[in-house]
């Protein structure tokens, strides 16, 4: 019988064998396969058997499914297919089953995943870009793409919306800050947000911003929606699609 | 935005060498700390030829009479300053790895390294192994570097508990190191320095024979760099100094308060 094998860097940390229910992944403790990392969504992905073939489904994860380095909405899987979700992998074990036709349409080489190989976020991008460059869009989903975005509620800054993709963000007048802010005495960092492998997160700067009302004391993770005030200026961080 | 800094290594109570190597510049504003490993005194070797090539590469870039060329491929999202940094580091590997392959003798040798360089308020980071940079700003303590080790990894993939891996056998067990192999992934990163922020860059000496909240405590208790530093040394060497010790403390001055530093910061505008 089929089974999946979680793998972290090299190391099984379980195997799960694939029967007539479909197998769920994520940070959710309930899930058949529980993944706990910040990067994994509750509900991710699963994983099922749909006449004869696996069949991998993304749940509308924040953070994306990728099979061999391709982000996948919903693809069918191979034997040895490696499905990766945050640093985790999970490599498809369908043993002594029937052999399973190639997929036809899989124009780019995958490697072949017996060793499971490390993919930091460079080499999956690289895969990502690769894919991208032969034509593969349909397996990509351009569309569910996330963009951490800022989008300015209120107070003087010098645009409305500023999207992140630097490790470091920095609000204020400093000639280093990204997000300008105005104003006679608006300080030189009123706030940083620093990008870590699982999410993005508020400090301190000259100023005490506030999350969602409260003063932060720390670094503090930024989520969906919440609402970040810096004196009068007030941003709200998004995920945009 | 003004700066003191203060170090110091020693070799503890157990080993002969001491295989730890660092350079404060508080004219650059960079500091660097590497630790060594190999046998017949490669260790030392390894870490003073890091120290010293990161520091050169750095000063050349600063001076930027014909800067020069950059080594390894540039990090996305990180300013120009910092890549310089991590270019620094990806040239020591090169040299220690070289210097390894000649000398037979000398085959094997490797090196962590920790660096800060300092641009106006910008800290920028680079780092390649076990060695460590912490921060100390407002009362809380936090590591900015994530370890290149086996138990480091254990840990972020939830095999082992941050309290288990404190007392693994194999914390030794690194994931990447300078001078193993001929290219190498260095981690970079930016923090804005705020006034009152303490900076700490250790060899794993410190960090694995004095607790967390001994060693911000200290930081707390000794407003003088230097002091900080020495304290640090002899509360590793209390705890049986089993390992060479290295550590570099900078500290950001408090900013002047009050009506006269109010206004003559209006008349000299940015800083």
């Amino acid at each position: 019988m089929a089974r999946l094998v979680l793998k972290f860097e090299g190391t099984v940390l379980k195997e799960v064998p694939l029967g007539t229910r479909p197998v769920t992944i994520g940070r959710g403790p309930d899930n058949d396969i529980p993944v706990d990392n910040l990067a994994v969504s509750t509900y991710h992905a699963r994983v099922y058997d749909e006449a004869g073939r696996l069949v991998v489904e993304d749940l509308n994860s924040l953070n994306g499914t990728f099979v061999n380095g391709l982000r996948v909405e919903r693809t069918m899987l191979n034997d040895g297919d490696a499905i990766e979700i945050g640093k985790h992998h999970i490599v498809v074990d369908r043993e002594h089953d029937a052999a399973v036709p190639l997929d036809s349409h899989r124009k780019v080489s995958a490697p072949k995943v017996n060793e499971t190989m490390v993919l930091d976020t460079k080499a999956r991008r690289e895969m990502f870009e690769m894919a991208a460059k032969l034509g593969e869009r349909s397996q990509i989903s351009p569309g569910r793409v996330h963009v951490p975005t800022l989008v300015v509620l209120g107070g003087r800054t010098d645009r409305r919306e500023y999207q992140l993709s630097d490790r470091l963000t920095v609000i204020g007048k400093s000639d280093m800050a990204s997000v300008k802010l105005r104003g006679w005495f608006a300080p030189n960092v009123a706030a940083q947000i620093h990008k870590h492998e699982d999410g993005y997160f508020l400090g301190l700067g000259d100023r005490v911003p506030r999350v969602n009302g409260e003063t932060i004391v720390g670094p503090t993770r930024l989520s969906d929606g919440d609402i970040i005030a810096i004196g009068r200026v007030r941003l709200s961080f998004v995920y945009r699609d | 935005m003004h700066i003191e800094s203060g170090a110091r290594s020693d070799v503890g109570r157990v080993r002969k060498n001491n295989e730890d190597s660092f350079r404060a510049e508080p004219s650059l504003e960079l500091f660097v700390l590497s630790d060594g490993m190999g046998g017949q005194a490669s260790g030392e070797v390894a870490s003073a030829l890091a120290v010293e090539t990161v520091v050169e590469h750095c000063r050349d870039a600063a001076e930027e009479n014909g800067a020069p060329e950059f080594c390894g491929e540039p990090i996305p999202g990180v300013s120009d300053r910092t890549n310089r940094l991590a270019s620094a580091i990806c040239l020591a590997n090169r040299k220690i790895f070289e210097a390894g392959a000649d000398d037979p003798a000398r085959k094997g040798m490797g090196a962590t390294i920790v660096a800060c360089w300092i641009t106006d308020r910008r800290l920028s980071l680079a780092h390649v192994g076990d060695s460590r940079i912490y921060l100390l700003r407002s009362g809380s303590f936090e590591q900015l570097t994530n370890d290149h080790s086996l138990v480091a990894d254990l840990v972020r993939s939830g095999i082992l508990t941050p309290q288990q891996a404190e007392v693994s056998e194999q914390q030794s067990v690194l994931t990447r190191a300078l001078g193993t192999q001929p290219a190498v992934e260095v981690d970079a990163d930016e923090q804005m320095l705020l006034a009152g922020d303490v900076v700490l860059l250790c060899s794993d000496g410190l960090s694995r024979t004095v607790t967390n909240p001994e060693i911000a405590s200290t930081l707390e208790t000794y407003p003088d760099p230097q002091k900080a530093a020495d304290h640090l040394i002899e509360l590793a060497n209390e705890n049986g100094g089993e390992d060479n010790v290295t550590a570099i403390v900078i500290r950001v001055a408090q900013e002047p308060k009050g009506l006269m530093a109010s206004l003559s910061k209006l008349w000299g505008g940015k800083k």
